[in-house]
């Protein structure tokens, strides 16, 4: 996909002198030089791959941000507008284009974006077993805890997820699953055969339908972060589902700080809290902390 | 001998008048098939919000003929396998005059750059232009049309006579 949607240029240098597999993020940002991602730290492209030199890197343009994100909508805009007001464009392959440039407000909400000016390519990984640490805090036989993962951007908390409903099928946990897919890309390579998912929609509505509609066991979803998300995800837990659920965060400390989560620690809704960092790279496992936060597991 | 060379005259004048008379045809072809292809592509835009590929392969195949290409070149640069620029764009489309040719580049420049609202007002506003041609096409058919194709006739007989 990548090939399709990066300019000429950049996709060869990238695909003949970068080690791919290492890239997270790839910036493009008008009249400034080409960034990547790899294993966590920001390197600019250069004509021979990676450079910490800025004097070798390659700048972008404002017509090349405006082509990647033309060619991320397969030419097609109008098509993906509700992505667009949301601020990204996800592509079939769950290769996430982050937007900047101006929003054009009406009536107080976003109309669109137009104006491209920069974009973050995010690049996902599928890390096979990277979940299976934390798994047995919280599988437990066929029950599954209620479960939040917490991790700053960046730090696969998405990977964690899509891993750990693998893993499900792998263990032979016949449990149906709902992936609640606000941006599109959870689903991307799971392999799982008790899976369904809900795309595009918002946390409330993605809830009460796919509970109503498809009875699932456990519900995955990403990012949570607003009032509305956790009363969804009451809302399903007094349904009977599971929730494994993640979100943005630093640290325990600042978790623990945040007014957002308090209620819910107060409720103990969530039984199982796993942290992640960029300690030893993204998707470093932290530890595990039950309801009461204390610590279950600690990686050193 | 004789006669069969005359003959072969008068059907050469005959032909050279048809073969001017299609391309006012063409013309005027062409431009119904672009006015239908910018209205369908309103439609679908607004209903169904398909990708540009899709409606353009879905498009009635008969009148994509009648494209004399355009849409093939632009499902390339869909694709990514060509620029889209006037000589790719138009390198079957002989008949279309420079000024029509930039009208149609700039056209198929602006499908799917914006939203829904002003993709669909773009298309509304390109498809009155193609209508004011379209009208310059239907008249330039009726007069220099059929008017070269009756020359052709008209200049075989007057050979034929000259010669016999």
């Amino acid at each position: 996909m990548l090939e399709k949607i990066l300019p000429e240029k950049i996709y060869k240098i990238i695909s003949e002198k970068v080690n791919f597999k290492a890239i997270n993020e790839i910036r493009l940002r008008a009249d400034k030089p080409v960034l990547l991602n790899e294993g966590g730290k920001f390197f600019y492209l250069g004509e021979n791959g990676t450079t910490s030199k800025q004097s070798e890197a390659i700048f972008a343009s404002k017509i090349m941000v405006e082509d990647v994100v033309f060619r991320a909508s397969e030419c097609s805009i109008y098509s993906v507008n509700e992505q667009i007001k949301r601020g990204f464009i996800v592509t079939d392959d769950a290769v996430r284009i982050g937007l900047g440039g101006n929003i054009v407000e009406e009536n107080g909400k976003i109309k669109t974006m137009t104006n491209f000016s920069s974009v973050n390519i995010r690049i996902p990984h599928l890390i096979k077993n990277c979940s299976l640490s934390a798994f047995s805090f919280i599988v437990k036989g066929q029950n599954i805890e209620n479960t939040l993962v917490v991790s700053p951007v960046g730090a696969g908390k998405t990977t964690f997820l899509r891993d750990f409903v693998s893993q499900l099928s792998l263990h032979n946990i016949p449990l149906n699953v709902l992936l609640l897919d606000e941006r599109g890309e959870l689903d991307f390579l799971i392999n799982s055969n008790f899976c369904d998912k809900i795309a595009f929609s918002s946390k409330k509505i993605g809830f009460e339908n796919g509970i109503r509609s498809l009875a699932p066991d456990l519900v995955v979803t990403d990012e949570i972060g607003q009032e509305e998300d956790i009363e969804a995800i009451r809302f399903a837990v007094g349904c009977g589902c599971k929730i494994l659920a993640s979100c943005h965060c630093d640290n325990l400390e600042n978790f623990s700080k945040k007014t957002l989560f308090q209620d819910l620690l107060k409720e103990k809704i969530f039984k199982r809290f796993v942290f992640l960092s960029k300690r030893n790279g993204p998707g470093t496992l932290e530890g595990v902390y039950d309801e009461n936060m204390s610590r279950i597991f600690r990686n050193f | 001998m004789k006669y069969f060379f005359i003959g072969v005259v008068f059907c050469l004048c005959v032909f050279v008048g048809y073969i001017i008379s299609r391309k006012y045809i063409k013309r005027k072809r062409f431009f119904e098939s672009i006015i239908a292809f910018a209205d369908k592509l309103s439609l679908d835009i607004n209903f169904s919000r398909e990708r540009l590929k899709v409606l353009i392969e879905n498009f009635d195949l008969g009148s994509r003929k009648n494209l004399l290409g355009i849409d093939c070149a632009f499902l390339d640069f869909l694709d990514k396998k060509c620029d889209l620029s006037s000589e790719v764009v138009f390198k079957k489309a002989d008949v279309l005059k420079e000024e029509e040719k930039d009208l149609v580049l700039l056209f198929l420049k602006a499908l799917g750059r914006s939203d829904v609202e002003n993709q669909t007002k773009e298309i509304s506003g390109f498809v009155t232009r193609f209508v004011e041609i379209k009208k310059n096409c239907d008249e330039e058919q009726k007069k220099y049309g059929t008017l070269s194709l009756k020359l052709g006739i008209v200049a075989g007989l007057f050979l034929v006579i000259v010669m016999i």
